[in-house]
């Protein structure tokens, strides 16, 4: 694509104590072009608008202003650090784009890949990976709405992740709006557009942020579209026409309890039937919500909060199949006891560490936070306080490693005291009362060794 | 344990050049750039549809100067695309391009279910057979009713009406229209639109429009692209992203006083 600025140089801009490097074009749409750019050392992309873009957009600049004025909600929004207008030296050299703007954001660091790698099966990633991503979506999206703000775009091009650590980072914040403003020139993406922004009936805010959001989820967690199944296979041509039929004029969800009129076909919907079964009727029971009478009632659909709680509960409980080694999840009570997804084997039950606020089934790689040991917390997962690991040479035998922070002050049931520094792990195998930076946690008989 | 071996279901994305190659194309190596817009062009299409899952992009060519023939006769998934120099020389048969298509387009050989193909003509002359049998052959298709029609038209001496009748009509402004006088911000600046040939005066402008072709319109063919609000939004099988800035209009005003 042919470069709106020009490439590998040096630009100076309004307001910009340093000269920036710009590098190469990252990547262009139909909005502008991004930009691999520094600034005194600092990696950063500037994104940088097609003047037929802004013409469109009168709000564009007061949006972003009021987005780099109040700050990022959390880090992971490539969230815009500053407005850029050339100034006199460098308009000169930029002709008609120079009379248009751009941003600074931070650059998506190289680990993070587009979400539709995932949702294309390109990439190697776990289950545990994928359910810790969607609660980082859910997280992002509960921060930017306590902030004050909307989305009004999420879709599968919006989200990039970190297959390795189920880290995220959501670009193209240039559409986020104070709630309630009303203005931009955005939509959507179909697929993800709530049925009354789709239909014309009201404009993107809060409430299709939340629809937006589950169709995300549901696509991050199923790899299939909530909406494709039967009623798809029923339009030759997925046009315009087709897709307002399938999405805004009469959606069904694809599991719909009730209206089973859109089931996933056992031939082309594969994915949704192979992954949707591995799911919790916790987490289950929010999409139904979500696309069933949160379609045409916004007020039904799933909170970022009840997203956060469910997917942080789904995580507590993970465990490794004994026979298979694969990752399985939590099931509502079955008289034949919980089976292997994979291997249909049974799965024998697994011991419960019970905290303050829940509790963590004992298997390798569940990890407690401080949300487990003090109910006033909400769900966090990024700064753990323990990971459940297996000792490496006695089998059956668990510990917590502690995670960082101040050392652990440990009392045993027989008296003993002891501390436990970080990186050190403290055996699940002898009840013991842990008084962690978080709060205490207490090791229970019931969890004594085989 | 990886997460289970599943992918997003997909629909295929027939994307389809029809390349004039008469004897008018040698003139100013426009030949030469037509070839390479595309050559060029296949890298970012490739890219789109990567990032679009849902969208298996397979892409076909025609050429036609004295008669018309498969240049890429297999539907060939994008990234395997090896585009080989189409050669000039021969007349402009046209309606025989359009039939060739139209037989393609039927079903079968098409999918029973696919997106919306997008149809890609460019020519820099008058047909010489007869154009309007070739057009109403391949618009007898439902498949190629409900395609993205996009002309372009190389230098002075393309048809720009036989170009407008391939693509259909523009529904956005009726003849005589002066763009803006309804008093809605226009989608396209003065004169452009997708919905009417491109006036390709150059290889730089040519090359921005198959650029835009294969990035913007196969994006816009297979969803990712946001929706934008606008007159243009519910028109035509998918709604079509703006035009890319050009050599004529570099980059278009972004604050024009009036229009």
């Amino acid at each position: 694509m042919a470069s709106l600025l020009p490439t590998d140089t040096v630009l100076t801009f309004e307001g910009l104590a340093a000269p920036l490097q710009v590098g190469h074009c990252l990547g262009g749409g139909s909005q502008g072009q991004v930009y691999a750019v520094e600034l005194e050392g600092e990696p950063l992309a500037l994104k940088w608008y097609l003047p037929s873009f802004l013409a469109r957009d009168a709000g564009l600049q007061t949006r972003l202003e009021e987005s780099i004025r109040r700050g990022a909600p959390n880090d992971d929004f490539l969230w815009p650090l500053a407005l850029l207008r050339p100034d006199d030296a460098s308009r000169a050299r930029l002709g008609v784009a120079g009379r248009g703007f751009g941003y600074l954001m931070p650059l998506r660091p190289p680990a993070y890949v587009g979400a539709a790698e995932h949702a294309a099966g390109r990439i190697a990633i776990s289950l545990r990976t994928v359910l810790r991503a969607a609660f980082f979506l859910a997280a992002g999206f509960h921060d930017l709405h306590s902030f004050g703000f909307c989305y009004k775009d999420v879709s599968l091009g919006n989200l990039f992740l970190d297959p390795g650590s189920g880290g995220i980072r959501i670009g193209d914040n240039d559409n986020v709006d104070v709630i309630g403003s009303d203005g931009g020139a955005v939509l959507g993406t179909w697929g993800f557009m709530a049925p009354e922004v789709a239909l014309g009936q009201a404009r993107p805010d809060v409430a299709s942020d939340l629809f937006s959001l589950a169709a995300l989820q549901f696509q991050l967690l199923t790899r299939h579209d909530p909406f494709r199944g039967a009623l798809e296979l029923a339009i030759p041509c997925l046009d315009l026409p087709g897709r307002r039929r399938l999405y805004a004029e009469d959606p069904v969800f694809v599991f719909d309890p009730r209206d089973t009129r859109n089931r996933p076909d056992p031939h082309e919907h594969v994915a949704a039937l192979i992954t949707w079964p591995l799911y919790p009727r916790r987490l289950q029971r929010l999409f139904e919500e979500t696309f069933g009478p949160g379609l045409h009632d916004p007020s039904r659909r799933a909170l970022t909060g009840q997203w956060k709680q469910a997917l942080a509960v789904v995580l507590d409980h993970l465990r490794l199949c004994p026979h298979c080694g694969e990752e399985n999840l939590e099931h509502d009570p079955d008289p034949g006891g919980a089976r292997c997804w994979r291997c249909r084997r049974p799965l024998p039950p697994a011991p419960l560490l019970k905290l303050a606020n829940g509790g963590v089934t004992v298997a390798e790689g569940n990890q407690i936070h401080a949300h487990h040991l003090d109910p006033l917390r909400a769900e966090d997962l990024r700064r753990p306080v323990a990971e459940v690991v297996a000792h490496p040479s006695r089998p059956g035998l668990f510990g917590l490693r502690h995670l960082g922070g101040a050392p652990w002050q440990v009392e045993r049931a027989d008296g003993r005291r002891f501390e436990v520094l970080p990186g050190e792990t403290c055996s699940l195998g002898r009840a013991a009362l842990l008084h962690t930076g978080a709060g205490p946690l207490r090791i229970g008989d019931h969890l004594l060794r085989p | 344990m990886p997460f289970p071996d599943v992918r997003l279901a997909s629909r295929p994305l027939h994307f389809l050049y029809i390349c004039d190659c008469s004897g008018s194309m040698q003139a100013d190596g426009r030949m030469q750039s037509l070839n390479q817009a595309i050559r060029q062009s296949l890298p970012g299409m490739a890219e789109a549809a990567r990032q679009n899952p849902e969208a298996r992009v397979l892409v076909r060519a025609v050429r036609f100067a004295d008669r018309a023939g498969w240049h890429i006769a297999t539907p060939t998934p994008v990234e395997q695309v090896r585009w080989n120099d189409l050669q000039a020389g021969g007349v402009t048969a046209m309606g025989e391009a359009l039939e060739l298509v139209a037989a393609e387009l039927r079903s079968p050989p098409m999918e029973a279910r696919a997106l919306p193909p997008v149809l890609v003509l460019i020519s820099d002359g008058q047909p010489t057979d007869d154009f309007d049998a070739g057009l109403r052959s391949l618009m007898r298709e439902p498949w190629a009713r409900r395609a993205v029609r996009l002309a372009i038209a190389i230098g002075h001496d393309a048809d720009t009406e036989v170009l407008q009748q391939f693509i259909g009509e523009d529904p956005g402004l009726p003849a005589g229209e002066v763009p803006g006088a309804s008093g809605q911000m226009p989608r396209h600046p003065l004169g452009r639109s997708p919905r009417r040939p491109l006036p390709a005066s150059n290889a730089t402008t040519l090359a921005r429009y198959l650029q835009w072709a294969s990035t913007a319109v196969v994006g816009a063919a297979s969803t990712t692209a946001s929706r934008l609000g606008g007159a243009d939004d519910n028109r035509g099988p998918v709604p079509l992203p703006d035009l890319p800035p050009t050599e004529l209009d570099p980059l278009e005003d972004p604050d024009p006083i009036k229009w």
